[in-house]
């Protein structure tokens, strides 16, 4: 196959066209949804793909998403679409991640009958059915537990609206009002990437968009394998753990062996634990999605995100591995707590191979769901990151694979009957060393009303590791009342109750200055 | 209308304003009115020198200014930090009291105002900020410690944040009020200081420009510090508006070009677009301003091949030190400046403050660029240019696609240096058809200091359904808020979601609107900018008011022209007659600025002075 390089003097600026279009796409999707965990926390991604499935663009917002979206497409790719049909999917057997992120696509039409490309938007919602509000319960150990499992369906045929099947949803879900506000800022978003795909391709033609696709995905690249080639020969190994998979609490191990080799970064998970009965199972896709984050972290940061950056990684993992889970596996907790589990595998290993990386750092979401009569909440809180080389981990922000905002304490009081009694700097929870790791973050809610909090955290027993001499950060806890709580558990609340977590600070770096 | 540029003097803005105006000399009249442009806040807090803050916060959420929003300061590198709180923790005092949604939690008491006040006392800050949460349903708290802080210590500033900005969302309200706090008292002396020099030479107190493009006068802008912040940018698009409306354009979209950067505004039937939000050095200012989007690109961006072999240009920046090759004042890197140069759309004299060009380090610092990218001088010349064109077109559609706006439907402004230079090419990568450049392009800015209307703002908390509000009910807010403030003409905007969206669109009312019509504004509203509505229960969150009086009015007409010059064979072709036609690609020489003709487009001298341009129909 002949390839035409894009001219270098056009990269930028293709590069700027494309992201633009992204870009717009998330604008709208974050001030039209209606659920705080999309527009306050920005829980959501907006991708572009051209014909052929290739992502061109990605708006920044979440890492998790970052390398997950291609197998979204790949499924609705498989599964004969034509020009105008808008799918909705979950099924992480199928492209999605776990259930709670819906992700939207539409198969953008070219005006003739063909399909120009697609406009991709992955959302989480805060709640898609299943045994606990919030659909991120503990202790599920199938799928079918989770929530409502959405393989790839038309919402849209060919432009047509199936309002028979946006029922069906709805009515498996706690919160359809919310929901249907949700989908359409979805919709919305999507229509703004299909108009600026199509407005590219009026201007320009098919071929020559192509080309410039491939030139964009060939750049990205040359620009990973740029950093690899700097790291040719590196190996490294290292282990970890999760602290039980929500049934058990039994360690469920974690290995890698990373070398880098030919400009490429080849990561082997064997030894790892074959898949849980618990959720923290996740599809392969997320286990490329985490690599990705770490390659992508050691880019600068200017290099346009597309497929091309995943070029370089290959992965390979045991058939039966807890990382490439299959049905009928559970999965909720494998996006947001497996995900930060190999972020911090892969970091160590990179460390192990003598390459400059930061301590680690929080190493998990915190995940809280509330759920009452009609209402649930869901979110996330942000801990300690690592400390440097270049200087002390900042405090109270997210880590790793998310990076979603806080809700407002006004706004979250508002719509639920949740009361923050404390947010608050965890002081001193940052590991000890020439540069100090960040602090973590208290958060304690009082419930006014009666209702069911489920934990989803890690890093209540394994500390986050300090570096190059540095201390570990302090491991977070979760208490009712003042009485500690397991770290994946699932409570009945009575009003007055007060849940409170302190989420862990990151490691230092660095042997400390004698005083 | 006159024009002077002096250097400015960064010891004391208040040394170089009185120069400007010595240098304008006879030229001035009698001066009857003086207005101000600063960037004196927007240094304090890029600098840090504001005053030292004390903050008192909610017992249990003292943490607010360090928390953020808790999403990291760089998505992929690790390392960066988000800058500090203008407050120390040190220096934040907890404050036993309590509001919930249903009312006071916990009710301040006696007690606990006297231990605040001790700790406030002993800490010996400049200025107190209090900011509570909930107050902006019930400031009650809020007020009481105020005054008794007041009380004792008459000297002390104390700022109440839902005075400040009476919203919901607790971090952004309590971060703008210690932005207020933290340049009240700096702001407060350069103006008293200032007012002393033009009094002493013989001229009027000031006026100030604020960030939503009105003005206050000294006393109220020395109370008002954090609406300055943003006031810079704000300058250019009151004026660009001003020209607009002289030739009879509705909407537009404009762009000011410097040198390190270009910022990017939006005026939708002759009024600058005002939103709320913004920041200034990582501290959010959550008050109206004129919406700017700022792109690292101008004249001075420095062009460079990156390891993956693409040519880019910016974020570095030559700046005005060393700034481009062609100005010969050591800069060594080729610019977007260099790059226009060797394409010949920018001649020698008249171009800012005369500088002599030279034409050879240009080319030869772009032929360098050029051989390590394989293209010829002129190709690689192009491409720098469009690759500047390409980040400044994307910030010209973040202002204009995300609110719904069609860019087709607009013309674009060009002014700064760079703008009549760029506008052509940023027009064709919009589609837009018309653009228009006005007189004094590179002083545009203080002429919309000159003519923007004096205007007062208020502001409050309504957070009430439509389908609850009534006429008379929404009639009584409105008053309430008309009262506070004094002027001729009186614009009220709601701030309007459905109940559970967490961004609010602004739609205009008036005193007497019914609920159910706000409801009917918002949802069409909401049809043009995302495509649907919901059947769900719209709300009101905030009530705003202008109040103003109209500013100076303007009346444009011809500046001298310098002689325009053929593209290329630069030849001396005379001045143009107004109402003269010229056809691109033609490089006209202004006063302050390089105009660019390109292929396809007509220009035609305005009566007012400036230059219209059109697209030729293809």
């Amino acid at each position: 196959m002949s390839r035409h390089d894009l001219d270098p003097l056009e990269l930028s600026v293709w590069s700027s066209l494309v992201a633009m279009i992204a870009e717009e796409m998330g604008s709208v999707l974050t001030r039209g949804a209606l659920s705080p965990n999309i527009r306050e926390r920005r829980d959501a991604s907006c991708a572009l793909f051209d014909s052929g499935g290739r992502m061109v663009a990605q708006a920044a917002h979440i890492p998790v998403h970052l390398g997950a979206l291609p197998e979204a497409v790949r499924a609705v790719r498989g599964s004969t679409p034509r020009a105008g049909d808008v799918f909705l999917l979950n099924s992480p057997w199928q492209g999605g991640s776990h259930l709670p992120d819906l992700t939207m696509i539409e198969a953008i039409s070219d005006g003739a009958g063909g399909i120009a490309g697609y406009a991709v938007v992955r959302a989480h919602h805060a709640d898609v059915g299943g045994m606990s509000p919030g659909s991120m319960p503990q202790g599920a150990t199938e799928l079918v537990q989770e929530g409502l499992v959405l393989p790839p369906v038309r919402l849209e045929r060919v432009g047509v609206p199936d309002p028979e099947l946006l029922a069906l949803i709805l009515a498996n879900v706690r919160t359809p009002d919310e929901r249907r506000g949700d989908l359409a800022a979805q919709r919305a978003a999507c229509e703004v990437g299909a108009r600026g795909w199509r407005a590219l391709l009026a201007q320009h033609g098919a071929a020559r968009l192509a080309e410039v696709t491939d030139g964009l995905l060939d750049y990205a690249e040359r620009r990973a394998r740029a950093r690899l080639t700097a790291l040719e020969g590196a190996t490294g190994t290292a282990e970890d753990a999760l602290e039980g998979d929500g049934v058990s609490e039994q360690d469920v191990p974690l290995s890698v062996a990373l070398s880098v080799r030919s400009g490429a970064l080849h990561l082997d998970f064997t030894g790892t634990s074959p898949m849980v009965r618990g959720n923290v199972n996740c599809p392969i896709q997320v286990t490329r999605a985490a690599a990705l984050f770490v390659l992508r972290s050691l880019l600068p940061e200017d290099v346009p995100t597309n497929e091309g950056i995943a070029r370089p990684i290959h992965i390979s993992a045991p058939d039966d591995c807890c990382l490439a889970a299959r049905a009928p596996a559970a999965v909720a907790a494998g996006n947001v707590e497996m995900s930060q589990r190999i972020t911090d595998l892969l970091f160590a290993a990179f460390a192990a191979a003598g390459v400059d990386v930061p301590a680690q750092g929080q190493g998990t979401m915190n995940n809280i769901t509330f759920g009452g009569a009609g209402w649930t909440f869901y979110e996330t809180l942000g801990g300690g990151q690592g400390a440097s080389a270049k200087g002390p981990g900042p405090d109270a922000v997210h880590v790793g694979m998310s990076n979603t905002r806080n809700t407002p304490i006004e706004s979250l009081e508002r719509a639920y009957p949740l009361v923050i009694e404390r947010y608050a700097v965890r002081r001193g929870s940052g590991g000890a060393g020439r540069h100090r790791g960040g602090d973590g973050v208290v958060r304690a809610y009082r419930v006014l009303e009666p209702c069911t909090v489920t934990l989803l955290t890690e890093r209540r027993r394994r500390a986050p590791r300090g570096a190059a001499g540095g201390g570990d950060g302090a491991c977070g806890e979760n208490l009712l009342n003042g009485e500690p709580l397991p770290a994946k558990c699932r409570r009945e609340l009575q009003p007055g109750d007060v849940v409170e977590l302190r989420t862990p600070g990151g490691g230092g770096w660095g042997v400390p200055a004698r005083a | 209308m006159h024009a002077r540029k002096v250097l400015s003097t960064p010891e004391d803005q208040g040394v170089g304003v009185v120069a400007a105006l010595e240098a304008l000399g006879s030229s001035l009249g009698p001066v009857t009115r003086l207005v101000h442009g600063t960037t004196v806040v927007t240094n304090l807090l890029l600098e840090r020198t504001g005053a030292r803050v004390v903050l008192c916060a909610t017992a249990g959420a003292t943490d607010l200014l360090e928390l953020r929003r808790q999403d990291r300061a760089s998505l992929y590198d690790l390392s960066v930090q988000h800058p500090a709180p203008l407050v120390a923790a040190a220096d934040v005092i907890a404050v036993d009291e309590r509001r919930g949604v249903r009312g006071v939690e916990r009710a301040l008491t006696d007690a606990q105002v006297e231990l605040v006040m001790r700790a406030v006392l002993a800490l010996r800050p400049e200025v107190v900020v209090i900011s509570f949460l909930h107050a902006y349903a019930d400031d009650a708290h809020e007020r009481r410690l105020a005054q008794a802080l007041r009380e004792a210590s008459p000297d002390l500033t104390v700022v109440v944040a839902t005075a400040v900005l009476p919203e919901i969302r607790e971090y952004e309200r309590t971060a703008t009020a210690v932005a207020e706090g933290y340049a009240r008292p700096g702001v407060g002396r350069y103006l008293d200081r200032l007012g002393e020099r033009l009094r002493r030479a013989g001229f009027p107190a000031p006026a100030v420009m604020t960030s939503g493009g009105g003005m206050r006068n000294a006393a109220d802008a020395a109370q008002h510090a954090a609406s300055l912040a943003l006031s810079g940018p704000a300058g250019g698009v009151v004026g660009a508006a001003a020209v607009l409306r002289a030739a009879g354009i509705a909407d537009a979209l404009t762009i000011d070009i410097g040198g390190t950067s270009a910022d990017a505004g939006l005026i939708l039937a002759g009024e600058p677009l005002v939103e709320p939000g913004g920041s200034v050095a990582g501290v959010p200012i959550a008050l109206p301003r004129v919406l700017v989007e700022t792109v690292s690109a101008g004249g001075g961006s420095i062009a460079w091949v990156d390891e993956g072999g693409a040519l880019r240009v910016g974020p570095r920046s030559a700046g005005a030190r060393p700034g481009p090759v062609a100005f010969g004042r050591g800069g060594t890197e080729p610019t977007v400046t260099d790059a226009q140069v060797v394409l010949g759309r920018i001649g020698s004299g008249g171009w800012s403050g005369g500088v002599a060009l030279d034409r050879e380090a240009a080319h030869a610092a772009v032929a360098r660029l050029a051989a390590r990218l394989g293209a010829t001088v002129e190709r690689t010349a192009a491409a720098v240019v469009r690759a500047a064109d390409a980040e400044m077109a994307r910030a010209l559609r973040r202002v204009s696609v995300d609110r719904g706006v069609d860019p087709r439907d607009c013309a674009l402004v060009g002014f700064g240096g760079g703008g009549p230079l760029h506008a052509c090419a940023l027009a064709d990568a919009l589609a837009m058809r018309t653009v228009l450049v006005p007189p004094f392009a590179g002083v545009l800015s203080a002429v919309g200091l000159a003519i923007a209307p004096e205007r007062r703002e208020a502001a409050a908390s309504l957070l009430v359904r439509t389908a609850a509000l009534d006429s008379h009910a929404f009639r009584a807010a409105c008053d309430a808020l008309a009262a506070r403030v004094s002027g001729h003409e009186r614009r009220w905007q709601v701030r309007v979601r459905y109940e559970g969206q967490g961004h609010e669109l602004e739609v205009a009312a008036a005193p007497g609107d019914s609920g159910r019509e706000i409801a009917d504004r918002f949802e069409q509203t909401h049809r043009t900018l995302y495509g649907f509505t919901l059947p769900r229960a719209v709300e009101c969150v905030a009530l705003r008011h202008v109040a103003s009086d109209p500013g100076a009015r303007a009346a444009f007409r011809r500046d001298p022209l310098g002689p325009p010059f053929d593209a290329r064979g630069l030849v001396d072709r005379g001045g143009p007659a107004p109402g003269d036609v010229l056809r691109g690609p033609l490089a006209v020489t202004l006063p302050d600025a390089t105009l660019w003709v390109a292929e396809g487009w007509t220009a035609r001298a305005l009566a007012i002075g400036g230059w219209r341009l059109d697209r030729d129909t293809p």
